[in-house]
């Protein structure tokens, strides 16, 4: 038995799974931010029952935390200071020198200011070469200045990033050492262990975030350890990253960056694991909530994983779910600007006051208001009839704002939101997909959150999408993730090795060291040796490129020259497939090497009932509502309760299935099954290619 | 519900067309193979309609963003519909012909739609190497578009999606790097095909009379924003001028004069008074001339307007031929970013007296451009190192200026330290913000950057542009004047020596060259300054006590860094 816990804004999502049984429980609670462990002890006892199983019978948790994504929204951290190498404080300051692509125009928009400011960055003497030698070396009476200087400015963390501190880490480590000495009391964030990579601005960024963030990390962590610990004894409690893997709580609290974001990474490998059951290995998943959209990209079963992300706008370099966020969501406000243009977002009314309908003093009109007007959503049964909305509020809301500006109908102005939140999304979904090289049209989408099945089918109409997938408990799906995640650490050496000179041994030397360090990291969180897979890649590319290609490297006791020009044929491929050329007579370079070390987890199996050909979907049909489609409308729609749904029932559309956190829509033409696991499979129709087929369409469906 | 013209459509309709400009540009960023385009991503992607007007546009480098307005007059005129086909390719670089500089080079495309002429999709891109006298096309001292490099006319270089070999083949007999160049062009190529393909999906999805309502309202769209932003604001006759240090062969200043005649939802914008073509190579094609005043008229009047045609309607341009901003054959081009920034500069400068709320003070104003070229000492094999700076931003109604950042028509990234120096036999030595080099003012200026770069290997070459070393960034409304730029040889050493802003020069193993790049100008009255601002810049080291009393008037304590309250009153009233 375990159990996934995921702590949101506003309410906190468990998830319990049943191994013997291959039952899944989920619940959720509201979240207490006051005491965050509160409301996961209320949420656990409330699963724990639902189950009728006590805490000696589970087997591990796995916790996925807003509080470092939090931290750094509302700049919160700790009071931070850095060291570098003299002449190179500003380099966290002038960054890429690039302004942010929405300030192109825009004069006031900035890059978000350093986390440390200018006061606390202390510089030392010192210098390592390109070559990795030391051409000054650390001169330790400025290390202590520097470290005695932030002491006396009582910083709580310090961040250390020198230059080329990725080739030879003694300078870093050296003031490590001192910093115990002179400054114990310090948290401290080494960029050569954090992100030992080439480009400094980068790797001081990855520090300085995790210095930032530490102290509030490892302060949460710790209480939650014991409160959690003080009711029932000792756990063993994983902490969620934003790579995909999750590992022990102590390890979090010493690397507070990796679990930043990592929400959305939940959701994504949620995303992959419904795929596995589904036999989707190409998944696009949408995650749209009350205030955002976030898209990610699963390809042959695996999430996208990136090492260029960004937190809020700060680069961090470790690996990282490839998930790309647009501010469109169930809050996301309507308002019509000057040139009487009708507009969606970003701005959100987010949960308070919330969208007009939820009667809590909000008056802008919202995409939920819109859904409301249009009939999608029931009035008498959002959030599983805990909230009443008000649809006169919705009305006015909308009227006032757009309808009256723009001289449309409430509903017709209602539809319009709908259209230009949708068109927006589908423009965020379509470039993401091609940025990354792939073909929209050749993946299934998978859509949760709260609001995501409500325009899942109409999104995949727009995009040429044909086969939709809602999955059960589409409003916490992210819960599930925790749980289907594996602990992982991940490891990298920069060897920046021309071809010419390349050193088949020298890779597989680092390739070993990497791998030694990962092993004895998972062996010393008890994983037990034979759950251990290591995997090996280089960072490749053309010398002279500022671009690498992650390559896989097989895994072997020896490796020699001919494995090497393996791995450089490998890269030509898939340089090839990724940017669509090669190069076959120039000269490439090993960048970097890397290593993922997981500790599997037990693989989660559902248990999969029947399909009951036959079962009617009759049952749950519990009434009938007038609803809005584009080209055509008010059409008769048939009502679900998704819970009363049996497997294998068949929905035809027009029909709406309503669940506790969630509303799913299948427009005329249109229809659902329901699989052996209970997701929502959706056979979407193309609207066709001219207006006279789409309209061909909504006639024949409304027959 | 309905698919047809009105407002809620046009926003779709809109979002799809800009889809089409994003796919384009990621489409030429992953098939196209040179830095300058994956990283740098000195490219632009645009859809039009059949008249050439810029519908949608990918947000890249805003100097390019706006350039093409001219270059597809030129084309339709050039060009009857009839002539178009499917899968034509028309390629053009040439500065007179309503391009940017030789680098740049744009290729356009026809799309019908049943046999109708339903509009156009381009890109453009900064290509490595064009031929010409310097490779890679940066180097002062050219006083001929001819030594620029291979200018192309708009020649169909695919003629009904069959690629012209004689031209492509005359194409790489004239570049250095054909084998980077050549594949390049085909990824423009490639990109312009993927737009063909989209934006016929959007009219078979619409329908032509649709799409076409919807982008003619789109566009009238974004005109009456414009309209509707200039008329809430004053009329009248503003100037705003500027300078260019000099032109790299001459020592002489060049004036840079902007007039906006401002009426109602109307603006003109003349550049009497600004100087005549020069013989160096900083001259202003009309293109990018037009991009500066267009630039700057968004980012005051509307800087979220989606930008297209429409906004360029309410705008009037005159620019005499024969003038800096409209040279005539053969008139050298390559370093014009020195000049369209100062019409940039110029143009907010006359703002700063019809929206005062709106403008940014002067920033570094130009593109310091350092190669460090030579033989690799580990291949043997000749290399260029381009180092291209940003500098201060100036001080704003709202805030203060950015730190050593790009600014205004340039939007780039710098090469990190650890990469130039795995790659090139350099050492960068310091990598910082200057000390008191942004212009005092309520709004501080931006800071100007310090990048002292040594090199380890012996006949290295250094060409440069660089400007603003003579005439400083300008305070506005009471702001103060940031520190101008220096290029040093050897700083702190009794070899020190100030070199040229433009040139070419032979380094000796282990010179090192200082790049001081301009600050930028403050926005208001310094003593109207936040005390906690200027006590916060003093104890971050980017203003010093000595200053912060000279230019503010604020004693500050040197020993905690706060403000000594007492002391500045008596020092303000004693004043």
């Amino acid at each position: 038995m375990r159990i996934g816990i995921d702590v949101g804004g506003t309410f906190t999502d468990l998830v319990l799974i049943d191994d013997r049984t291959g039952k899944i429980h989920y619940t959720k609670t509201l979240t207490t931010p006051k005491n965050l462990a509160q409301g996961v002890v209320t949420g656990l006892e409330k699963v724990l029952r639902l189950a009728g199983a006590s805490m000696q019978a589970v087997a591990y948790l796995v916790h996925g935390t807003t509080i470092g994504t939090n931290a750094l929204i509302e700049r919160k951290g700790a009071k931070t200071g850095l060291i570098t190498t003299q002449g190179f404080r500003d380099v966290l300051e002038i960054g890429r020198i690039q302004r942010p692509q929405e300030g192109l125009y825009d004069l006031t928009i900035d890059n978000p200011p350093p986390l440390v400011p200018r006061a606390l960055r202390r510089e030392v003497r010192d210098r390592v070469t390109a070559e990795g030698t030391v051409l000054v070396p650390l001169d330790e009476a400025s290390a202590r200045e520097a470290l005695t200087y932030l002491k006396g400015q009582q910083v709580e963390a310090v961040a250390v990033s020198l230059l080329f501190s990725f080739l030879n880490p003694q300078h870093e480590q050296r003031i490590a050492a001192l910093a115990r000495e002179l400054f114990p009391e310090a948290s401290l964030s080494l960029s050569s262990e954090l992100a030992p990579e080439f480009r400094e601005y980068e790797r001081t960024s990855t520090a300085v975030l995790d210095a930032y963030l530490k102290p509030v990390v490892a302060r949460y962590l710790e209480r939650l350890v014991r409160e959690l610990s003080d009711r029932y004894g000792a756990l063993d409690l994983r902490v969620m990253q934003a790579s995909g893997g999750s590992m022990t709580a102590e390890a979090a609290a010493r690397q507070a960056v990796a679990i930043v974001n990592s929400g959305p990474a939940g959701g994504v490998l949620a995303g992959a694991f419904i795929g596995k059951l589904t036999g989707d290995s190409r998944l696009i998943t949408i995650d749209m909530g009350g205030t955002s959209f976030d898209i990610g990209l699963v390809e042959g079963g695996i999430p996208q994983v990136t090492s260029d992300g960004k937190f809020e706008g700060y680069p961090v370099k470790i690996p990282i779910i490839d998930v790309s966020t647009i501010g469109a969501g169930g809050g996301s406000i309507a308002w019509v600007d000057l040139g009487g243009a009708l507009n969606v977002g970003p701005v959100s009314a987010g949960a308070d006051p919330g969208p007009a309908c939820y009667a809590m003093g909000g008056d802008q009109p919202t995409v939920t208001d819109a859904n409301l007007i249009l009939g999608r959503l029931n009035q008498d049964y959002f959030m599983g009839g805990e909230m009443a909305l008000d649809p006169a509020r919705a009305e006015q809301a909308v009227r006032r704002h757009v309808g009256e500006p723009m001289r449309l109908s409430v509903r017709d102005a209602a539809a319009g939101v709908v259209r230009v939140v949708n068109a927006n999304m589908v423009k965020g979904i379509s470039v993401n997909s091609i940025e990354r090289g792939f073909d929209v049209r050749e993946f299934t989408l998978i859509a949760f959150g709260g609001a995501g099945p409500l325009h899942a089918a109409e999104l995949a109409q727009e995009l040429g999408i044909t086969r939709v997938i809602v999955p059960p408990y589409a409003g916490n799906l992210s819960a599930l993730g925790l749980l289907v995640s594996d602990t992982r650490h991940d490891y990298v050496r920069t060897l920046a090795m021309r071809q010419a000179q390349a050193d088949a041994t020298r890779l597989h030397q680092a390739l070993r060291e990497l791998e030694e360090q990962g092993i004895a990291h998972l062996l010393q969180e008890k994983v037990r040796r034979q759950d251990i897979v290591v995997s090996w890649s280089a960072d490749l590319r053309y010398e002279g490129q500022s671009y690498e290609l992650n390559t896989p490297v097989d895994r072997r006791p020896r490796f020699t020259a001919a494995d090497l020009k393996a791995l450089i044929n490998r890269f030509h491929a898939l340089h090839q497939k990724v940017y669509a050329y090669t190069a076959k007579d120039e000269p490439v370079e090993v960048v970097n090497v890397r290593v993922v070390a997981i500790g599997r987890s037990p693989a989660v199996s559902l248990k999969r009932q029947a399909d009951g050909r036959t079962a009617g979907a009759r049952a749950a049909l519990k009434g009938s509502r007038q609803v809005y489609f584009p080209d055509g409308g008010p059409v008769a729609t048939a009502l679900y309760e998704r819970d009363r749904l049996p497997r294998g029932a068949r929905v035809q559309g027009p029909a709406l299935i309503e669940e506790l956190a969630s509303t799913t829509v299948i427009p005329p033409g249109c229809g659902a099954v329901v699989d052996g696991y209970g997701n929502l499979i959706l056979t979407v129709k193309g609207r066709g290619t001219s207006r006279a087929s789409a309209r061909g369409q909504a006639r024949r469906s409304r027959r | 519900m309905k698919r047809r013209v009105d407002p809620i459509t046009m926003q779709v309709i809109r979002y799809a067309m800009e889809q089409i400009a994003d796919e384009m540009g990621y489409t030429l960023v992953r098939t196209s193979r040179s830095t300058i385009i994956k990283e740098i991503m000195d490219i632009t992607c645009a859809v039009f309609d059949e008249q050439g007007q810029t519908i949608a546009q990918a947000h890249h480098a805003p100097m390019l963003l706006t350039g093409f307005e001219i270059t597809m007059k030129e084309l339709v005129r050039r060009f009857r519909p009839e002539t178009l086909h499917d899968g034509d390719i028309i390629v053009c670089n040439d500065p007179y012909m309503g391009g940017q500089h030789i680098m740049d080079l744009m290729t356009i495309s026809p799309v019908r739609f049943k046999g109708r002429l339903i509009g156009f999709v381009a890109n453009l891109a900064h290509q490595q190497d064009m031929g010409g006298s310097a490779p890679g096309g940066v180097a002062g001292g050219m006083t001929e578009i001819y030594q620029e490099g291979l200018r192309l006319p708009m020649v169909k270089l695919y003629k009904k999606g069959v690629e012209d070999q004689e031209i492509m083949a005359i194409i790489a007999n004239q570049i250095r790097v054909p084998h980077v160049t050549i594949p390049d062009i085909r990824a423009q190529v490639s990109c312009n095909f993927v737009g063909i393909r989209r934006l016929k999906e959007v009219f078979a999805k619409y329908g032509p009379e649709v799409v076409r309502g919807c982008t003619r309202m789109l566009l009238d769209y974004s005109e009456s924003r414009i309209r509707e932003g200039l008329k809430r604001l004053p009329d009248g006759d503003f100037m705003g001028e500027d300078w260019i240090d000099n032109d790299g062969v001459t020592d002489k200043p060049v004036h840079i004069q902007v007039n906006i005649h401002k009426r109602g939802d109307k603006a003109v914008v003349d550049f009497e008074g600004t100087d005549a073509q020069v013989r160096g190579n900083i001259n202003c094609p009309i293109a990018t001339a037009y991009a500066a005043v267009y630039y700057t008229m968004i980012a005051v009047v509307d800087p979220h307007v989606p930008p297209n045609s429409g906004c360029y309607r309410p705008v009037k341009i005159e620019a005499r031929e024969g003038l800096i901003v409209n040279p005539r054959l053969p008139a050298p081009v390559a370093a014009r970013t020195n000049c369209s920034q100062k019409i940039v500069e110029a143009m907010m400068k006359a703002f700063a007296g019809i929206a005062p709320d709106r403008v940014m003070a002067g920033s570094h104003g130009q593109i310091t451009t350092c190669a460090f070229s030579g033989y690799h000492p580990r291949t043997g094999k000749r290399f260029v190192y381009t180092d291209i700076q940003g500098g201060g931003a100036g001080g704003r109604w709202c805030k203060d200026g950015r730190d050593g950042q790009d600014s205004h028509l340039a939007r780039f990234m710098n090469t990190p330290i650890e990469a130039a120096e795995l790659e090139y036999p350099v050492r960068i030595e310091r990598y910082e913000f200057m000390t008191d080099s942004g212009g005092a003012g309520r709004f501080r200026g931006g800071l100007a950057l310090r990048r002292d770069v040594r090199v380890l290997h012996e006949n290295m070459m250094l060409a440069r542009y660089s400007d603003r070393q003579e005439f400083p960034p300008f305070g506005i409304l009471g702001g103060k004047d940031g520190q101008k730029g220096r290029l040093v040889l050897n700083p702190g050493t009794p070899q020190e020596r100030r070199l040229k802003a433009k040139g070419l020069e032979g380094l000796q193993q282990g010179d090192v060259v200082s790049m001081q790049v301009p600050g930028a100008g403050g926005y208001g009255d310094p003593l109207e300054r936040d005390l906690a601002q200027i006590e916060a810049d003093v104890r971050d080291g980017k203003v010093s006590v000595e200053a912060a009393r000279r230019d503010y008037q604020v004693v500050i304590d040197p020993a905690g860094l706060r403000v000594d309250l007492d002391a500045t009153k008596r020092l303000r009233q004693g004043a």
